[in-house]
């Protein structure tokens, strides 16, 4: 299929389906006006939602949500090596992870072709980020693959798809040094702005992706991809920081939760 | 949290809520609900009591660190989390069902749910013949008359090797490959271990092998001195062709017992024979076909009798 | 993919054989199906149907568009899947794409119609809002999550769901005064068209199995099949598509008694998943 034929007038159309005409035609505006009148660190992170379980064949799987970004994760494994050439080292486990994007994730549709640059990159970012937590040394001659799936994206899919596959791994029982959770913020108008969506985004300030260990208190992945000043950027940093330990209080409640439940379900 | 993708109407959505719930008291009502820890999670201890740290902790800065989601257990000194989800971890002596993925010379390779394959060495299992000797090039060219690919067998986990692979020995005749039944995968953790994992359920003439690994195992029951005799046969498929159909009546039992132990380990309860005929008698004392087990109002039924088992189970106690 | 012994496939045989499959299930019983809709809120219909452990979300979007010259009565609608690596590890990387491919071919042949769009299950024509000029493009993708068995079956489930939770903003067209002028197109944000489904058909997947067919395989009983034949009934029993897949060649008489108890099935499958997909509409909203 071609591109679809040019309109026979300027309106071009994305169509929003009734339910969240609100949500996706805010413009930043309307957030930030919110935003500087209440305090920024618990008023900037959009909703959360996480769920454990969602792919009932993989080891472990979750769905998870910031805003109206939503991505699934599941993890197969840890299992035997598929591929000894992949093999780098006999004494820890090889992670792999994938990330791909459902064709009607984003407003306007596109078909990409898979393992574009973008996602290769979204791919080796999110394995190195969770090679940093996953105990790689306690599975050794195995491999654990976590694919992550972009069901909806609105900003922040990095993140979101951190958040997931850190919910995958430990429903799949991975043993971890430490939750990796992520969040991202930029600076728009003078001020520090906490989990951006799309609109956000794309207004043209800085995106600042930040995943941290959150017990440890140590930062695994930052990202930023335009200039700011340094004081700024340390303001921004820190906030992203602040929503990655909120990402990772909601994370641990679900994962107790969940333990709590399985447990309690299993009987004695 | 996990979802549940019945359709419930409302009146069963209600009955499952406080089911549901009950379990939840009498959950929290025993230890184990306030020893749930999640990854990171500090361990309090003691540390003047020199303790051990086991499974699924580590040391943070002199803190005890839970690095699995689970329950917390402690005997004399040892400290360690018990995991729920995960895949299998294998114990020596453990029982389980797995199945052949690659004959390599001298041995077969395994998928039991573990995270590497398991190998099951031909020195490790009796020959056809019974006889204990030396294995010869000759043995080693009839592996294939034994086990072939995909074929699934039971076995007994022997040990870890010096090079770290999973080895499993079948050194008696219970042991084998099982044929003219189902293979079911469940999470390892709903299986408890025990003296018996393999039933012979004589009221259905079916047998139930729950491997710890948490593949269970549902056939026709098969006469311990008659595995002997086809092992004996060295033409096995010669004997497969003349009966290899299981009679509906069994085939029956074997569906109802497959569709409880499903039905059981969706809703994450323990498996164990008992559950496992408890909910298959259940099934028939209240007509339910045998498919309409996967469904919701079963479902229900069976979350709320495990509710009165446990509140029966806590009257007796006190 | 699956592996199954010897013992089990002949376990799985006598069943179909017997009329009781592995679950309990008879040849012609389908497994229970569970649909949500609304899951992709940024879509203008969007659904999500589980059957059994096979689960897929079908995503409806719709475009203004230019009738093609050939076709100036009718809309256009392009179907398109892709099987998730979170399903099966061998669908990562380029692995799932032969298999995305034939489903989406499947899917356009028994909802689509042919090239001229003759016989449609979807209404093309409703989709025009003046003719040769504008009309609607509906792109359908739909997503594999999780695999086992039966996929075109759920996916047809999942785009018919799709759709009937779709609302088209109504539009108004102001033609200009020559032909050449373009036209000006006004949406309303505020007034949806709901679509018809009525006419989507469902698609029944018979799979042959030894001398039998049995509808709504799962992967391991796919694993054994010899040839398998999709068949698409709408609501008046009228069939509106077919496939045949497998090596295994068939008797016409055999694909004609296929057809009649795939017409028969489907009566009862497309009660169930209407009142299913009623259900999820009311507690959507």
């Amino acid at each position: 299929m071609g591109p679809p034929p040019t309109l026979p007038t300027s309106h071009s159309f994305s169509s929003p389906s009734p339910k969240t005409l609100q949500e996706t035609k805010t413009p930043f505006e309307i957030r930030f006006a919110l935003l500087s009148s209440l305090s920024i660190q618990n008023h900037g992170m959009r909703h959360l939602k996480g769920e454990i379980g969602v792919v009932s064949k993989a080891d472990g799987s979750a769905l998870f949500e910031m805003g109206n970004t939503r991505v699934i994760a599941a993890v197969y494994g840890p299992k035997e090596i598929q591929n000894k050439g992949q093999q780098m080292n006999n004494n820890e486990a090889l992670v792999r992870c994938e990330y791909s994007m459902a064709n009607f994730s984003t407003g306007d549709r596109t078909r990409r072709p898979k393992g574009d640059r973008r996602s290769t990159e979204i791919s080796l970012v999110i394995r190195q980020t969770m090679e940093a937590c996953i105990l790689t040394k306690l599975m050794p001659r195995s491999q654990i693959d976590i694919f992550v799936q972009v069901l909806q994206a609105d900003g922040g899919t990095r993140s979101a798809c951190i958040n997931a596959a850190t919910l995958a791994l430990a429903d799949a029982g991975v043993p971890m040094r430490d939750i990796i959770t992520s969040c991202s913020a930029g600076y728009l108008c003078t001020t520090p702005l906490l989990d951006l969506n799309y609109a956000e985004d794309s207004a043209g300030g800085p995106d600042v992706t930040v995943g941290i260990l959150a017990k440890m208190d140590k930062v695994t992945l930052l990202q930023m991809d335009a200039k700011l000043p340094l004081d700024t950027f340390e303001n921004v940093m820190q906030l992203a920081i602040e929503g990655c330990k909120a990402v990772a209080q909601y994370i641990r409640e679900i994962l107790l939760e969940n333990t709590k439940q399985l447990e309690s379900r299993r009987g004695s | 949290m996990r979802d549940l993708h019945l359709s419930l109407n409302q009146t069963q959505r209600v009955r499952l809520q406080a089911a549901l719930d009950q379990l939840e008291s009498y959950a929290a009502s025993t230890a184990a609900a306030a020893a749930s820890v999640t990854v990171a999670d500090s361990i309090p201890v003691n540390h003047e009591d020199n303790i051990l740290k086991g499974h699924g902790t580590s040391d943070l800065d002199g803190q005890v660190v839970a690095t699995l989601c689970g329950v917390v257990e402690r005997v004399n000194k040892l400290v360690y989390v018990r995991a729920l989800r995960s895949r299998y971890k294998p114990e020596v002596g453990d029982i389980i069902v797995g199945r052949v993925i690659e004959i390599a010379p001298k041995r077969w390779r395994l998928e039991i749910n573990f995270s590497q394959d398991a190998v099951l060495m031909l020195s490790s299992m009796n020959l056809p013949d019974g006889i204990q000797r030396r294995r010869t090039a000759v043995d080693e060219l009839n592996m294939r008359s034994i086990f072939v690919e995909n074929d699934v067998i039971c076995a007994e986990v022997r040990g870890f090797q010096h090079d770290g692979s999973l080895q499993l020995q079948a050194r008696s005749q219970k042991y084998g490959k099982l044929e003219k039944g189902q293979l079911l995968t469940v999470p390892p953790y709903l299986v408890k271990r025990r003296k018996q994992h393999f039933h012979h359920l004589d009221q259905y003439n079916v047998d139930l092998i729950v491997g710890c690994n948490g593949f269970v195992w549902v056939g026709e029951h098969v006469e311990t001195s008659e595995k002997e005799s086809t092992l004996l046969s060295d033409k096995p498929s010669g004997k497969q062709e003349t009966d290899n159909s299981v009679p509906l009546e069994t085939r029956r039992h074997i569906c109802r017992i497959a569709n409880a132990v499903r039905l059981l380990s969706v809703i994450g309860l323990t498996l164990t024979v008992e559950s496992v005929t408890e909910t298959v008698e259940a099934s028939l004392r209240s007509n339910i076909e045998i498919n309409e087990m996967l469904g919701s109002e079963f479902y229900v039924q069976t979350v709320e009798r495990e509710a009165q088992r446990r509140a029966s189970m806590v009257r007796k106690r006190s | 993919m699956v592996g199954l012994s010897e013992g089990e496939k002949q376990f799985l045989r006598g069943g179909i054989e017997q009329d009781l499959r592995s679950d309990g299930r008879t040849r012609h019983q389908f497994r229970s199906v569970y649909v949500e809709t609304g899951v992709i809120p940024q879509a203008n219909g969007s659904a999500r149907v589980r059957l059994g452990a096979t689960e897929v979300i079908a995503s409806i979007k719709a475009e203004l568009g230019k009738p093609s010259l050939l076709h100036p009565d009718k809309g256009k609608v392009s179907i398109f899947v892709d099987c998730s690596p979170t399903a099966a590890a061998i669908y990562g990387g380029k692995g799932g794409e032969e298999l995305s491919m034939e489903l989406s071919v499947a899917l356009e042949r028994c909802l689509l119609g042919g090239k001229s769009g003759a016989g449609a299950a979807i209404d093309l024509s409703s989709l025009v809002l003046v003719e040769g000029k504008v009309c609607w493009d509906l792109y359908i993708d739909a997503l594999v999550v999780s695999s086992d068995g039966n996929l075109l079956d759920s996916l047809a489930a999942a785009i018919k769901a799709a759709l009937s939770n779709t609302g088209l903003p109504k539009v108004n067209v102001v033609l200009g005064a020559s032909p050449e002028e373009q036209p000006e197109v006004d949406v309303s944000d505020e007034e949806f068209l709901q679509f018809d489904t009525s006419t989507v058909p469902a698609i029944i997947t018979l799979t042959k199995v030894g001398k039998h067919y049995i509808v709504d395989a799962t992967s391991e009983e796919e694993s054994q099949m010899n040839s398998a034949v999709s068949v698409s009934v709408n609501r008046n029993g009228q069939i509106c598509g077919l496939t045949k897949r497998g090596g295994a060649g068939l008797d016409p008489s055999v694909i004609l008694d296929m057809v009649s108890v795939a017409k028969h099935v489907s009566q009862q499958f497309t009660s169930d998943l209407d009142s299913e997909i009623a259900a999820a509409e009311a507690s959507d909203e």
